[in-house]
């Protein structure tokens, strides 16, 4: 049962994370037309290789609908398999193991998935500020007639994500307690990671445990350096057979393991709080590698707040539930620490370009087995964990990935 | 506070016996007669057993706090009067969690598994809202219509009973430079923004953009949700607002306000809203003709923990 490793990531690019105001203006085709480009040249391919799509669904934007269909004429290809996710946070590791899944079945060859997170132009005469902040006046909240969040969650405040991972934190400190210098040190580190890495955004600004608990108080116990920051970008990696993968030009990244797991959109449905859905996808995935966590070489965990990676960390078996305090506060999450963890800075600090977000610790994991993460190049880096979440804790999944 | 302009729940055909049972002060949930399990929110199928025998129980709305956040940023700028917004999940104690504000309680004094009751919110109109109290709070158990305790326009000065205040002479620059600090001074007085007010601006300054002045396509087209005050008058309101300073600036013939080194507006003001303000010195200089004092001003609304407006003013003593 599963995956039996037959295919590997083979090719990855990405654009760096920058502000939306200042970032190049481009349409979601052209981004996708651009990043396959780079990344089928990362990997030695080439454009009629491919013959598989994954793309993110929701916002595309010139189309609603017929997505793969509107990608292939644009790329001029032929696909034999296509997908679209809409998983959040989890869609970029959803991509990697649906593609992953779909050569295992001889659906297809070679796959692009691909993740487009700049702004589109505008017509000169879109009052393009106020739609922008129209469009993103209640998030990815519906205010539908018969939705429930419109119904039972709007009318009281609820809205966002912010407040959502706030309250699974207090919940954390009711039930396990509470250190927030302990949670501080995961900003940190990676802080230092991403110091080490010029594709950063955060690249040449350290901080300091004292930064993150003097920064702003957002919804307690949730403070501005420990909550993500949205920027534009755009990712894509290239997923092929593991006969196409001995041809390609860097060492093939084999999915050895993958889980996926959906609980509910509110946190607040979900009947523990603290169990998150990434228990069930981690023993999964484990399973499916037949390796255990303290195997992993490398854990690239999503990071939209400190306290989704803390949660994470237990329920993927890094340690016991209700330990992950102690953990944290024992382990050097650096890449010369002995738990290289987000080694790119995570998104925290590499910065989360929308969608593409989780796709920086896919290629960040493919970079480090490949041996290209130039300082950061951990010394043991054959076998990785990577973890995706979407929405509050809503979407999980993993994918456990080896060196050829 | 006018009319009830946040979001509004619009109850469905499955929900309508919930929020009919709200507005009669009952908490009314689903059970599955199948399976026994309570439900929440409401469904045509059981979310457990996918049975369709769902009934409607009376209970009495009690339960847990089972989690709740403390909201330093309105989640939504029609939420911007209740800062800080209490946000919480109640588990009922049948089982269900639902979404709610905690109302009649300090931020610091709530803990997780607290026994809280239900409070009924009539004031929307159309529907009632299901909001949480601690079991021992006095707070009533219905929140009734109709405008609050109508406040006077301005609220007096933090600081009633002052002490006299230390007079610094503008001719004594180290004493003047001693004014220079990071801390914030005390809140001044809060002031009410009303439409009124906004009006008079636009049609003073000619700056009558719907945005400001439709309230009607404000609520429909606004990424506020409804019509918000001009930077400028904001800024403008400062004279409006008395800082509680403990020091008087003494010994100058004039006062000139050279301007602003630096303005920026950083959140909305809803109509509506009540802003006060606090300061500091930044700067004390000693230039040709007096001492030049820069002033940060920042204007917030109140309860919200980010500032409307940033004003570093540059005054002279001559």
């Amino acid at each position: 049962m599963g995956l039996k490793g037959e295919a590997a990531l083979v090719g990855a690019a990405q654009y760096k994370p920058e502000k939306y105001a200042s970032a190049p203006r481009m349409f979601h085709l052209e981004q996708v037309a651009d990043l396959a480009g780079q990344a089928l040249t990362d990997a030695g391919l080439e454009l009629r290789d491919v013959d598989g799509l994954v793309v993110h669904g929701p916002q595309f934007h010139e189309a609603s609908m017929f997505v793969p269909a509107i990608v292939a004429e644009h790329l001029g290809v032929q696909l034999a398999f296509a997908e679209v996710v809409d998983l959040g946070g989890a869609s970029s590791v959803g991509a990697v193991w649906r593609a992953a899944a779909a050569i295992e079945l001889g659906m297809c060859s070679t796959a692009l998935c691909v993740m487009p997170a700049r702004m589109a132009p505008s017509l000169p005469d879109d009052d393009d500020v106020l739609q922008a902040m129209k469009a993103a006046r209640f998030g990815t909240h519906s205010t539908r007639f018969g939705a429930p969040e419109a119904e039972m969650d709007l009318p009281y405040g609820h809205m966002a994500q912010n407040t959502g991972y706030a309250m699974i934190a207090q919940r954390y400190a009711g039930v396990y307690g509470y250190d927030a210098a302990t949670l501080a040190r995961i900003a940190v580190h990676q802080r230092f990671n991403a110091c080490h890495n010029p594709g950063a955004m955060f690249y040449g600004q350290p901080t300091t445990v004292d930064d993150v608990l003097g920064s702003r108080m957002v919804a307690d116990p949730l403070r501005t350096l420990e909550i993500v920051m949205h920027a534009a970008g755009g990712a894509a990696v290239i997923v092929a057979r593991a006969d196409i993968a001995r041809r390609t030009r860097h060492r093939p990244v084999h999915i050895i393991g993958c889980a996926e797991r959906i609980q509910s959109k509110s946190a607040t449905y979900a009947a523990d709080m603290l169990a998150t859905p990434h228990g069930p996808v981690a023993r999964k995935a484990f399973g499916m590698a037949g390796v255990k966590p303290t195997d992993v070489h490398m854990a690239q965990i999503y990071d939209c707040y400190t306290i989704a990676v803390l949660l994470t960390l237990e329920d993927a078996g890094f340690c016991e539930k209700g330990q992950g305090m102690a953990f944290v506060r024992d382990r050097d999450f650096t890449f010369k620490g002995d738990f290289p963890m987000n080694t790119h800075g995570g998104q925290l600090s590499f910065g989360q370009s929308g969608i593409a977000g989780g796709m920086t610790q896919v290629i960040e994991a493919i970079h480090q087995i490949q041996g290209r993460a130039g300082e950061r190049q951990l010394a043991r880096h054959d076998l990785a964990y990577v973890s995706g979440t979407g929405g509050i804790l809503s979407e999980s999944n993993a994918l456990v990935l080896r060196g050829a | 506070m006018g009319t009830w302009n946040k979001p509004l729940p619009r109850p469905t055909d499955t929900t309508r016996p919930y929020w009919d049972g709200l507005k009669a002060h009952r908490v009314r949930l689903q059970r599955c007669e199948e399976c026994g399990r309570w439900i929440f929110y409401p469904r045509p199928r059981c979310p457990a057993c996918a049975s369709r025998k769902l009934a409607w129980h009376d209970v009495s709305g009690e339960g847990k706090l089972y989690t709740f956040t403390v909201a330093r940023i309105p989640t939504l700028p029609e939420f911007a009067d209740e800062m800080p917004q209490l946000l919480a999940v109640v588990e009922l104690d049948e089982g269900p969690h639902l979404n709610t504000t905690i109302v009649g309680a300090a931020p610091e004094a709530l803990r997780v598994g607290e026994r809280v009751r239900p409070v009924f919110d009539d004031r929307p109109g159309e529907v009632t809202l299901l909001r949480y109290t601690p079991v021992g709070s006095p707070h009533p158990g219905i929140i009734a219509p109709g405008p609050a305790a109508a406040g006077p326009e301005t609220t007096p000065a933090a600081t009633p009973s002052q002490p006299p205040k230390r007079k610094v002479s503008c001719k004594d620059l180290a004493e003047m430079k001693s004014l220079v600090s990071t801390e914030w001074s005390g809140w001044s007085n809060e002031f009410l923004v009303s439409q009124e007010i906004i009006n008079q601006f636009a049609a003073l300054s000619g700056d009558d953009y719907w945005i400001h002045t439709d309230a009607v396509r404000a609520k429909a087209e606004s990424p506020f949700g409804t019509t918000i005050a001009h930077g400028m008058l904001i800024q403008s309101l400062a004279s409006r607002l008395k800082l509680p300073l403990d020091y008087e600036v003494v010994d100058f013939t004039n006062i000139v306000n050279y301007g602003s080194d630096r303005l920026r507006f950083m959140t909305p003001v809803r109509s509506g809203s009540k802003i006060h303000a606090r300061c500091r010195t930044k700067a004390v200089e000693q230039v040709k003709s007096g001492v030049q004092v820069t002033i940060e001003i920042a204007i917030h609304v109140v309860g919200s923990d980010r500032p409307s407006v940033l004003n570093e003013l540059v005054m002279l003593y001559m």
